[in-house]
């Protein structure tokens, strides 16, 4: 019998959200159920069984199970991560403590404090061997000190164990000889290879990311095993792919090995879901934009996939993992708003989900950004569908108290100026991933989601020209929804240094050989038809003497000259495209090489919804907001009645049950088959 | 919404909202941070992408600074092109540039920091400048990387580039350009960078059009005044809450000119009324004949203590505003920090870390509860050789970090170089040049002893592999190693040497060039630390056994200077015993420590007695 049904299970931190899709029938379900942080499977579990009883369908329908995790970023971001040991070359022990030696640009020499290292310096142990850039052998590696090293690292009760090695980019063999050392020695030991994790030069980002993946591997292997557990105990059949920080997903085996690719596990889904907007509605240039209660996550789409960066950030930590280039803020529904030596700072300290927004009267005294949308009027008086109603005296109280007194402004006006501030640091946020990255805003559409995006969209495409944005009927669920849509993916890439005029193309198609059959072999343990593979090539190249490679696609699956000089003309391109100018005459220089495999899973069929142009119908309400220095009245429609066709003039506020939209006066929402608004300035 | 507030209670100037305030605070930042992104990201030399020796800033259309750096090393950056162009003669796609340190009064302080700026023009009328600032490889001298210790007169440091015009309306001086390239040994990377940084200023240009486009240029600079006003106000309070009315004074002193001079004291007396700072620096000793002076714009004077009054206050902008802080600072012609061309100045950075130091004194001296321990400085070195086989030249820069003073309330850093200077990595190092890093690691019992702890030096240790090579060195703090505050002890000294554990072994001068490296040679770079804070007794017990069991102090130093029994292999403190010690063997403090307590006036005493105080006193 054929298994026609996915799950996706998106946890978030105060809601997991489930979606099912049926694809016999194409329904659609989608169900909320608390988080359980304690132990997070609890609350996939909970929603899982919901969902099934809420389609009806048994379990052993379920074909795959897709889900987003925030267990490896929490870990890493609560510094709550398992007690690790290092192994690294003699000479190296400080490697962490020393990390580049600098104090952050935006800092001051005065007050800056170095955060603390995930492993103390006396967890790290040296051990004598020493390859060359080359991968050449310059000493032979010591075993009996890896054996010493692997004894007291057992006697000490540490099970996890990172192993990073100077140039071991270049040739792994020391490294692998010690994981057989210890794996005699310690046979439950957890380890990870910096030359598995991430076999690239610059010794203090390879030796963090191989820590960290130590550092969460515990916790995130003890997880899946809970997830498989609690799937196997409910009979659900199918398969359990995890979500990448790189926006494809994978099978729990390369997860237990490789968990720090989990690190935003939670945000790359919804930069997926972004993606199928895109999809949908035919725009390919698009800007992600997720605001949950404490921070915003912003990513640019530019044809059909997220842009992949090899340089994020996870905490105080560099994690050179590719990664979809997600730029996160602390500025969301929660972010308080306090005045400090005369100015108005909005966030990044939150109110969270617990006491929240001061008028979710659940014990918060500190205003939010959610509290100055209530003052204003944009936000209705009750959420999720009148289920939760909204303190709108006691929000304007507190942003009287704190904000419009000591600054002598009256209360609308100090609540305008907080989501100004709140608009203008996400402004910033956006111009990170688009500007700098040499893309102009005007050219993309930006697809808000979460609860609050499509409650600032209007303001910041106006702000920064952009096309409109386009808000999908699942906004409030709009990263599990992803999760349904993701494909398989991996990466397999090396440093190798290859420079004018030869390029060493024999050396160049022996990696290439190499990183492909591993990509093939990867497939296979995928059990990826020959139908739905898609292997390609890239380099990262720079010019000669510069730092920073870009990634150019290879243009064949073959090493030739004619390939290479391709690839050369679309770097000297792409330097164009984002750094405003090339150097045709500069010689360009290999520095990475790169395999990426893609494993097609079967998509759902897309949903439609009929048509229906007489918006008094789905007109649900109406109430004052505040706008342009004046209150106009504003109608409230309900999300599940406008019909495609449907034209609504801002003001307006347009409401769902895990979402609320709100136009501006002078914009106007267009309804599309597939139920998204499309919101544009009136011409 | 309306921005402009019409009737400001406070002030009779015009105001923008609080709101249009921090906005137009977002984007000068975000325009900053963007300009500084596309230099790195685009530059050629790995002193600009890897060690990142750049900065970007903007200016109003008055010249006054709207953001620029948290460092103290830059004077006016502006201000000596103004004076060799009016601003009525600039148009629209002119840039200028200089290198010069004299010609603008240490706009620059040495001269392979190239200075790039554009007039920013909204209606055909200037509405603001936008500034990129770089350290260049080479630009020509007396040997390669243009800077040496040998050096003895400015023109020995490369190619003196007065305050120049570039570009004319978007037009270059292309016999200009070629002249500079010219004089370069490294001519491709000069012109790389060049380009990046031409590059920054323009996106500089463009954001600032952007906010004027918003704001107009009338609004924003209405806001510019406010947030200049804002930064100088808390400033100037945070001043005079440090130096209630009175005198204090300092002096700080450095190793060696390498020429034969030294210790050199930089004196500092300032005086503080209810409303007035002054600083009297005259009594500085003289410039010297190695290339240590400092041509110290009074500017970085302003910045040293602004850094400081606004530390912990992230709202507050890096502006003009810091630059009028204190009323007046006096400076002497023919001292060590305000040289008469041509002296030589491309070690200047020895000189300006003391100088700092001496800033900080005069906070420790007039408010000993914020007192903090003086940080080390960073050690800058050149590698220059040849490829075993192929002979082909090559130049390394090196960059090696010291330790941090400690707080009241924290531990001073360790193994850091600078604000935002980055390390040169061990991998990518040995890629690019004959040698092999064999340790790379922290300089244990480098940080001064205290109940904060100094931050520590590093160690770096290479050996070479190619056939011929030479270094030049410089490390400060050897003499005079940085000092502990408030029973804080100093930080320990550095050293380089050469073959360490074999029967060649021997320490190398501080501050010297032509140190010949033979293949297999190891040199080993052990950096000082920082001072401490408070007394070393007062420290917990745990962290000093974690700081043992890390590397970062020896059993032996635990015992005898902070009076911690541990326990190494069980990794435990012995309590009792480590309060009876304490108990038994507490010893006096006074304010300042360097190798011994000092009060203040016994301190200034003391510099006088190294120095032979060399000039008369009024």
């Amino acid at each position: 019998m054929t298994q026609m049904v996915s799950i996706a299970v998106d946890t978030g931190g105060t809601f997991t959200d489930v979606t099912l899709v049926d694809r016999r029938t194409g329904a659609l379900h989608k169900a909320k159920t608390p988080s359980t942080p304690e132990d997070p499977s609890i609350g996939f579990v909970n929603g899982v069984r919901q969902i099934l009883t809420e389609a009806g369908v048994a379990p052993s329908d379920v074909s795959h199970v897709f889900h987003g995790t925030t267990v490896a970023t929490n870990t890493i971001l609560e510094m709550n991560g398992a007690e690790c040991a290092l192994l690294t070359t003699t000479g190296f022990r400080h490697v962490l403590e020393i990390g580049r030696h600098d104090i952050p640009r935006a800092d001051n020499v005065y007050s800056w404090v170095k955060p603390k290292r995930p492993v103390a310096p006396q967890r790290i142990y040296e051990i004598d061997g020493r390859m060359n850039f080359e991968g050449e052998e310059l000493e032979p590696l010591a075993e009996d000190a890896v054996r010493r090293a692997a004894a007291e690292i057992r006697s000490r009760g540490i099970k996890a164990i990172a192993i990073c090695y100077i140039h071991s980019y270049a040739n792994p063999a020391h490294e692998q000889r010690t994981r057989e050392i210890i794996a005699e020695e310690f046979p439950d030991a957890l380890i990870s290879l910096s030359s598995d994790v991430l076999p690239t030069f610059r010794e203090f980002e390879r030796s963090m990311v191989t820590l960290l993946n130590s550092y969460v591997m515990p916790k995130v292997s003890r997880y899946v095993a809970n997830l498989e557990q609690r799937i196997a105990s409910d009979e659900i059949s199918g398969r359990l792919l995890l979500m990448k920080s790189s926006g494809g997903v994978t099978g729990v085996e390369t997860i237990r090995r490789q968990p720090v690719h989990t690190a935003l596990s939670g945000p790359a889904a919804g930069v997926v879901g972004a993606s199928l907007v895109g999809r949908l509605t035919g725009e390919d240039k698009l800007i992600s934009f997720d605001v949950g209660g404490t921070s915003a996550d912003i990513a640019l789409i530019n044809g059909h996939d997220p842009d992949i960066t090899m340089e994020g950030n996870i905490g105080d930590w560099p994690l050179s993992l590719p990664m979809i280039d997600i730029h996160t803020i602390g500025a969301g529904g929660g972010s308080i708003a306090r005045v400090s030596n005369g100015s108005l700072v909005v966030g990044p300290m939150s109110a969270g989900a617990m006491p929240g927004p001061v008028c979710y009267g659940r014990g918060g005294t500190e205003p939010t950004v959610t509290d100055a949308h209530v003052v204003l009027g944009h936000l209705p008086p009750h959420l999720l569908k009148g289920s939760m109603a909204l303190d709108l005296d006691a929000a304007a109280k507190a942003i009287e108290r704190q904000v419009a007194r000591p600054l002598g402004l009256s209360i609308q006006d100090a609540a305008s100026g907080i989501i100004e501030i709140a608009n203008n640091n996400m402004v910033g946020a956006i111009r990170v991933v688009s500007v700098e990255r040499g893309h102009d805003p005007a050219d993309f559409a930006l697809v808000p989601f979460g609860g609050a995006g499509p409650l600032h969209s209007g303001f910041l495409t106006r702000l920064l020209g952009m096309k409109g944005s386009i808000v999908a009927p699942e906004a409030g669920v709009l990263s599990s929804l992803g999760l349904l849509w993701s494909d398989l993916k991996n990466d397999f890439s090396m440093t190798s240094i290859l420079r004018p005029p030869s390029y060493d193309l024999e050396k160049l198609t022996a990696v290439f050989a190499q990183l492909n059959a591993d990509a093939i072999a990867w497939l296979d343990a995928e059990n990826v038809p020959a139908a739905g593979r898609k292997i390609e090539w890239s380099v990262g190249m720079r010019y000669i003497h510069q730092g920073f490679e870009l990634s150019v696609p290879w243009p064949a699956q073959a090493v030739n000259e004619g390939a290479l000089r391709a690839a050369i003309e679309g770097f000297h391109a792409a330097h164009h495209q984002l750094y405003t100018f090339s150097q045709p005459e500069m010689p360009v220089e290999i520095v990475l090489i790169r395999v990426n495999a893609t494993g097609q899973l079967a998509k759902p069929r897309t949903q439609t919804v009929a048509a229906g142009t007489a918006i008094e119908e789905a007109r649900s309400g109406a109430q004052k907001v505040y706008a342009g220095g004046q209150w106009l009245n504003c109608p409230i429609y309900d999300r599940t009645r406008l019909g495609a066709g449907a034209t609504i003039d801002g003001p307006a506020i347009v409401e769902q049950l895990d979402a609320t939209t709100y136009l501006l006066p002078g914009q106007r929402a267009v309804v599309d088959v597939h139920g998204n608004l499309f919101i544009r300035e009136q011409v | 919404m309306n921005h402009i507030v019409p009737e400001n209670q406070l002030r009779n100037a015009p105001a923008v909202t609080p709101v249009t305030l921090e906005i137009v605070k977002g984007a000068l930042r975000s325009a900053q941070a963007e300009m500084e992104r596309l230099l790195q990201r685009t530059a050629m030399s790995p002193v600009i992408r890897e060690k990142q020796d750049y900065f970007c800033g903007l200016f109003d259309r008055d010249g006054r600074l709207l953001i620029g750096t948290k460092l103290p090393i830059l004077g006016n950056i502006l201000a000596p092109i103004l004076e060799e162009f009016p601003i009525e003669t600039m148009r629209e796609g002119d840039v200028y540039w200089y290198d010069d340190p004299y010609l603008s009064k240490g706009g620059v302080s040495h001269t392979p920091d190239q200075v790039f700026v554009s007039p920013i023009f909204v209606d055909g009328k200037i509405a603001g400048f936008t500034h990129s600032w770089a350290h260049f490889l080479d630009i020509g001298g007396m040997r390669s990387g243009s800077t040496t210790p040998d050096a003895t007169e400015i023109f020995h440091e490369g190619i003196l580039i007065p305050p120049v015009r570039l570009y004319r309306e978007g037009v270059l001086n292309e016999d200009l350009f070629r002249t500079f390239l010219r004089n370069s040994r490294l001519p491709e990377m000069s012109k790389g960078d060049v380009r990046a940084m031409m590059a920054a200023v323009e996106l500089g240009r463009r954001r600032m059009i952007e906010l004027f486009d918003r704001f107009g240029v009338e609004g924003a600079h209405i806001a510019f005044d406010q947030l200049i006003r804002q930064t100088r106000d808390y400033a100037r309070a945070q001043m005079h809450e440090i130096f209630k009315p009175g005198e204090y004074r300092f002096a700080e002193l450095i190793d060696t000119d390498g020429h034969g001079t030294g210790p050199i004291a930089i004196r500092m007396t300032l005086t503080a009324t209810k409303d007035r700072i002054e600083i009297d620096c005259t009594e500085t000793d003289d410039q010297t004949r190695g290339p240590i002076n400092f041509i110290m714009h009074p500017s970085c004077v302003q910045m040293m203590f602004g850094i400081y009054a606004v530390a912990g206050h992230p709202e507050f902008m890096f502006n003009e505003g810091l630059l009028s802080i204190i009323d007046e600072v006096k400076l002497r012609e023919g001292s060590v920090i305000q040289p008469r061309f041509p002296a030589s100045l491309g070690q200047r950075s020895v000189t300006l870390s003391r100088v700092t130091s001496a800033c900080l004194g005069l906070i420790n001296v007039a408010s000993p509860d914020r007192a903090m321990g003086s940080s080390s400085a960073y050690s800058a070195n050149k590698l220059r050789g040849t490829w075993a086989g192929s002979g082909e030249a090559f130049l390394k820069t090196m960059a090696i970090a010291a330790g941090q003073g400690a707080r009241p309330n924290s531990d001073g850093p360790d193994a850091i170089y600078y604000l935002n200077q980055q390390n040169y990595p061990v991998e990518f190092a040995e890629q690019n040049y004959p040698l092999v890093v064999k340790r790379y690691a922290v300089n244990p019992d480098s940080g001064g002893p205290g109940r904060w702890r100094g931050g520590c030096g590093v160690i770096r240790e290479f050996e070479m592999r190619s056939e011929t090579a030479s270094i030049s060195l410089r490390m400060s703090n050897v003499d005079f190693p940085a000092y502990g505050v408030a029973g804080g002890m100093s930080g320990r000294s550095g050293q380089f040497i050469i073959n360490p554990g074999r029967p060649d072994e021997r320490v190398l001068p501080s501050l010297q060039d032509g140190v010949v490296l033979r293949t297999g040679d190891v040199l080993r770079i052990a950096m000082p630390g920082g001072g401490g804070f408070g007394h070393p007794f007062d420290r917990e017990p745990e962290r000093v056994l974690a700081d043992v069991l890390g590397g970062f102090v020896s059993p032996e130093s635990a015992r005898d200077e902070y009076g911690v029994i541990l326990d190494v292999a069980s990794e435990t403190v012995d309590l009792e015993a480590t309060k009876a010690h304490r108990a038994a063997h507490r010893w006096q403090t006074k304010l300042l420590h360097r190798r011994d307590y000092f009060d203040p006036d016994q301190w200034w005493d003391h510099a006088d007695s190294v120095t032979h105080a060399k000039h008369a006193r009024s």
